[in-house]
């Protein structure tokens, strides 16, 4: 009767296997399982036999019904594994090319990344940035500044008057004697802002324009610090390969007055048409702030001394960007002000 | 200006290349714009001599020449008026390469004109690129000999375009550039001392010459010059101005501009017999006076401008230009010769009032050096005396106030140190400064005295200017690097970080920056009904009606943007500009404040796809712009109102309130204000105020702890009339004061025919939660019938 029971148990694992083996579906599994270890099942239908068994036999009898179950449970497993990996193989992935779902970035005007990056360089320098009113008075905009009283500048050829007499700055150096009059040395400043000149728009020149000054008044502040200044600056802001040289030059707001030139950011100072084969770029007017100046705001010029320079915004974009007419900075075309 | 390098040798030796002195001019302040060589004959061109002429049997105004080049005869056919035989010209031989003149070359070829062979090209001056004459062939002296190439006989020359400062008026002449090469690179200079003008003349000339306005004149000289014959001038002379771009006219003119530039000293000649009375009178025009100039046109005086007059009417704008009937013409005979010193400021005045400016006032108006007028006038006296056979009947007539007291200069050595940061030694400072005409007056241990040269008098007043010059001269590349310095400063608050914190924050919210015209036409300016006409700034002088006043608002700026980008076809758009914006109307706001302006149309997600894509951009999306950045900004109090504003749709407007004042408007830019935009989407528009964002008061920075403790959430729906707003329920909620009650947030709004008209269904989210404990849903349940029972008594909702 063992002898029986223990084939019956055989075959039936055999032919569970057999049919697992060929099962596709996760149905095909469930129906070997049942139609094996199920309630109605054939291993269950051979329990009764167990009890018939005399009792040296009840052991081994017990040992093939484990054997046999646990046989069929891992043909199961393995077709159930099989079967769900061939099913993951046919199922369609994500399709990870379709566009992303972007969180929406704009931009800084080119024009104000140029801002923000100037002021970044002069921070670690120790500069402050600092603002003031673009309807500015004739003293703060001309007289304070040295500027001669019939200086052309003054006409209204070029400056822009209101009716009570004031103007629109022409530069961002009212800024300096506001600061200058409002606090004691040192000052160590930049200004940039929007400024005006009387020019017809064309491809260098707006109605208004940005620019950067700056200004540092010390006790023993020199030209060779404005050099240092200067030549740290356009490193940073151009990369280290840039030089920069000094010319003697003539600024009524400075004394010694300077031009400085940038070593041709086209071609590295080679000479090529923007610089006109010169090599050099000029970029910026600085110098000693005139003693005249530092009278005017009430400081010694035999007690502090020092430098300022300024430049134009948008002729320092155009450069770092190779942008060859500035009126596109405020056509606001999205397209463009999508590349910066 | 144009200085030729051939000239400048005659007053300084040079060693240097014409590139390295226009490097060195460069580096010393006197920069060197252009430099071009000119005078450069070709190879293959020769000095010929036409041996016969005849006409061309094809042509009205060709001609058949016979040419002599020195070994053989040439057939040259020849358009030229003057190729007359017995002339020495210039012959451009087969094969000589000439530049075209636009980048390329041509070459001279055997060739057949009008069927008759010509075998090269008798050339005119411009052909040769020595002037811009070309009315006939050049014709050469008698003394060139035949056959030589002509670059034996014209030098190449080197012509500098420098671009001087307005303080330089001595750089303005040939003298002035030498003296300064001399301190620059060394070299001996050479005066042209005028020579062979009779001194000890006799004769009463007294009345020659009156000066009624010594403020504004206070030197001037007039020499009579008789007999002048009056003619073209000599190669070299009109060579020697050509060069520099200067028209030669005839002797005398070409004297006066010739001295000018050599020692920098504008000169003017009268004809004496247009002057009434043979006299000069120096005197401010009289009001409604009037002259017609050399330039042929009248111009009207007032009492400011200085005239000279003879005893009738102005001569000469003085300084400007002459008058156009007593300048020097072809039958002029006898002649004044004025040289003077005009007062810079009243040259200036004029010039510009006139609108009228000349070599002449261009000199006189940056200043001229006072020691040069006596040289000039003797040097001009000299040449015409030369050149045009004039006879000098009268001693320099010289009407001057004393002399202004030569300037002194106290300099400490130290300062010029300490000025440049450079260490330039006491010796090498006196050095430089000698070397440019300043003398030591007084020396003492740590510096000296010195005195200003007469041509530097306007321009070096004090240290500092002497600074400069030692810089100038010592050499800017010789300034050192120094680390950067450190300082302690009582300016605090950078002015631009908070704007490009407000950038980024703008940016990073999927906005664009523009930056536009603060000028724009006075229509644009006053769209969106807040401003009048008078409220505007406008300049005096704008540049254009399209740029006439400054604007009140963003919204003209943001407008246009959005038309310019639709008109591109780039639809979706969101824009912010920060900026300046101007109002003459104290009420409305006080002159210029800094406005922030945000525009978005069109899709929100124009890079996505299916249903997302056509998602298009509505007043949330611009108000949880604001929201987003406001809450990144960390403020403590804002909210948005239904408000009315003329610039937005009615049913679709709010105000910004931040710490409970109004700080902006946002809402749909109204039909009016889009319309002919071709928009396909409504625009959305915020306007708000920069101050009151900076302003406003933040979050505290103290943290809140954060509950360990479960939240229990309940959620309340309800049927409300269509106008009960969101904001209404939700502060309702809020002053029932509910202990635990952690948040109320909107969760659903529907509309529809299922609700019925008028009426809405809302449902809303309450969140309980305790700081210590766990809540139980019984004392929950409590606090959630209370709201139920408080919104239909107190909001009469129809709960659901």
């Amino acid at each position: 009767m063992l002898e029986e029971l223990l084939q019956k148990l055989q075959a039936i694992t055999a032919d569970a296997k057999t049919a697992l083996s060929a099962a596709s579906t996760p149905a095909d599994v469930e129906a070997v399982k049942n139609r094996t270890l199920g309630r109605n099942g054939a291993i269950t239908a051979l329990s009764p036999m167990m009890g018939k068994l005399p009792a040296e036999d009840k052991r081994a009898a017990g040992m093939a019904f484990n054997e046999a179950k646990q046989g069929i449970q891992a043909a199961l497993n393995e077709a159930n594994a099989r079967i769900n990996a061939k099913k993951a193989e046919d199922a369609p992935a994500v399709d990870v090319t379709l566009p992303g779902r972007m969180w929406p970035f704009g931009r800084k005007h080119p024009i104000s990344q140029t801002i923000d990056a100037c002021c970044a360089i002069f921070r670690r320098m120790g500069f402050i940035a600092v603002t003031g009113p673009e309807l500015e008075t004739v003293w703060y905009n001309f007289d304070a500044l040295n500027a001669p009283a019939n200086h052309p500048s003054r006409d209204p050829q070029d400056t822009f008057y209101l009716p009570d007499g004031r103007l629109l700055r022409t530069q961002t150096s009212p800024v300096q004697i506001r600061t200058m009059l409002g606090s004691k040395p040192p000052v160590r400043i930049v200004s940039p802002g929007r400024c005006y000149r009387r020019d017809t728009p064309d491809a260098t020149h707006g109605v208004h324009f940005h620019q950067l000054e700056g200004l540092y008044i010390d006790k023993d502040v020199s030209l060779s610090d404005l050099r240092s200044t200067i030549l740290k600056f356009a490193k940073e802001f151009f990369g280290a390969d840039v030089q920069i040289r000094m010319r003697p030059h003539f600024f009524p707001f400075t004394e010694p007055s300077v031009e400085c030139d940038f070593s041709c950011v086209m071609c590295g100072g080679k000479g090529c048409r923007v610089c006109k084969n010169s090599g050099w770029i000029e970029i910026m007017g600085a110098g000693m702030v005139n003693p005249a100046v530092l009278r005017n705001v009430g400081y010694d010029p035999e007690e502090v001394q020092g430098f300022a320079f300024g430049f134009g915004l948008e002729r320092l974009t155009m450069l770092k960007h190779r942008i060859n007419d500035l009126r596109i900075f405020s056509d606001n075309d999205l397209r463009f002000l999508k590349q910066f | 200006m144009k200085l030729s390098l051939y000239r400048l040798k005659q007053y300084i030796d040079i060693s240097l290349s014409p590139e390295e002195l226009a490097n060195a001019l460069t580096m010393a302040g006197l920069e060197v714009e252009e430099i071009e060589t000119v005078g450069k004959i070709p190879d293959g061109v020769i000095v010929a001599k036409i041996l016969s002429r005849r006409k061309h049997e094809n042509s009205d105004h060709l001609s058949i020449c016979e040419v002599f080049t020195g070994s053989e005869t040439l057939q040259i056919v020849c358009g030229a008026p003057n190729c007359d035989t017995g002339n020495i010209v210039p012959l451009a031989t087969i094969g000589t390469v000439f530049p075209d003149g636009e980048g390329g070359t041509f070459t001279i070829k055997k060739g057949k004109i009008r069927g008759v062979e010509s075998f090269g090209m008798m050339c005119s001056a411009k052909e040769l690129g020595l002037s811009e004459d070309h009315k006939g062939l050049m014709l050469l002296p008698g003394t060139f000999e035949i056959g030589k190439p002509l670059q034996e006989y014209v030098p190449t020359d080197t012509v500098y375009t420098l671009e001087i400062t307005p303080n330089r008026p001595d750089w303005l002449s040939y003298w002035g550039v030498a003296r300064d090469i001399a301190a620059l690179v060394g070299g001996e200079v050479k005066f042209p001392a005028p020579e062979n003008v009779p001194t000890n003349l006799a004769g009463d000339w007294s009345n020659l010459v009156t000066v009624e306005a010594p403020d504004l004149c206070p030197l001037y000289t007039a020499r009579v010059i008789r007999n002048v014959k009056v003619a073209e001038s000599p190669a070299w002379l009109k060579a020697s101005l050509a060069a520099i771009g200067i028209r030669p006219i005839n002797n005398i003119v070409d004297i006066t501009n010739f001295v000018m530039m050599e020692l920098g000293e504008p000169l003017h000649v009268f004809d004496m017999r247009f002057l009434k009375g043979e006299r000069l009178v120096i005197r401010r025009a009289k009001e409604n006076e009037s002259i017609t100039a050399l330039d042929g046109k009248q111009y009207s005086l007032t009492e400011n401008d200085l005239v000279i007059a003879d005893t009738e009417k102005p001569v000469a704008i003085a300084g400007v230009m002459g008058g156009e009937y007593s300048g020097v013409v072809s039958d002029t005979t006898d002649v004044v010769l004025e040289s003077a010193w005009f007062d810079p400021a009243s040259v200036r005045a004029t010039s510009r009032r006139l609108g009228l400016s000349s070599e002449a006032s261009y000199r006189f108006e940056r200043g001229a050096d006072r020691a040069m007028i006596v040289p000039a006038s003797m040097r001009a006296a000299q040449f015409i005396r030369e050149l045009a056979s004039g006879d000098v009947v009268s001693p320099l007539v010289t009407v001057a106030e004393p002399e202004p007291p030569v300037r002194v200069i106290d300099l400490k050595y130290d300062r010029v140190r300490s000025l440049l940061g450079m260490d330039v030694g006491n010796r090498r400072i006196d050095d430089i400064l000698h070397s440019l005409g300043f003398a030591t007056v007084r020396q003492s241990e740590s510096g000296a005295s010195f005195s200003v040269p007469t041509w530097r008098e306007l321009d070096v007043m004090g240290p500092a200017d002497l600074a400069e010059e030692v810089a100038r001269i010592h050499g800017l590349d010789k300034l050192p690097d120094v680390p950067i310095k450190a300082t302690q400063s009582d300016i605090s608050g950078d002015a631009i970080l908070p704007i490009t914190h407000l950038r980024e924050q703008l940016a990073d919210v999927g906005l664009y920056e523009i930056v536009s015209n603060s000028m724009m036409s006075e229509a644009s300016a006053i769209r969106g009904g807040i401003f009048e006409p008078a409220d505007l700034i406008r300049p005096n002088n704008p540049i254009s009606l399209d740029l006439a006043v400054m604007r009140p608002s963003l919204l003209p700026c943001l407008l246009d943007a959005v038309r310019y980008n639709i008109a591109r076809r780039n639809f979706d758009l969101g824009f912010f500009e920060i900026g300046h914006v101007f109002c003459a109307n104290q009420a409305k706001f006080p002159e210029e404040r800094d406005e922030v302006g945000i525009a978005i149309t069109g899709c929100a997600h124009p890079e996505r796809y299916s249903k997302e894509r056509g998602q298009q951009l509505d007043f949330f999306d611009l108000k949880g712009i604001i929201e987003s950045v406001l809450s990144k900004r960390r403020l403590a109090s804002f909210s948005f109102v239904p408000a009315t504003d003329p610039q937005f749709n009615p049913l679709c407007c709010a105000e910004l309130i931040i710490d409970g004042k109004k700080a902006g408007v946002l809402g749909q830019a109204t039909d009016e204000l889009t319309k002919g935009m071709r928009l396909n989407t409504p625009l959305f528009i915020a306007l708000i105020q920069l101050d009151a964002l900076f302003s406003a008061s933040v979050k505290s920075e103290y943290y809140v702890p954060v509950s360990q403790f479960p939240s229990v959430s309940r959620d309340i729906a309800f049927i409300a009339p269509a106008k009960l707003r969101n904001q209404n329920v939700v502060d309702f909620i809020r002053k029932l004061h509910l202990p635990h009650l952690e948040s109320v947030s909107i969760f659903d709004v529907f509309e529809g025919k299922a609700i019925g008209e008028g009426k809405k269904s809302l449902a809303y989210s309450l969140v309980f939660r305790s700081p210590d404990r766990t809540l139980t849903d019984d004392e929950v349940n409590v606090l959630y019938e209370k709201v139920r029972k408080n919104l239909a008594e107190g909001l009469g909702v129809e709960l659901r």
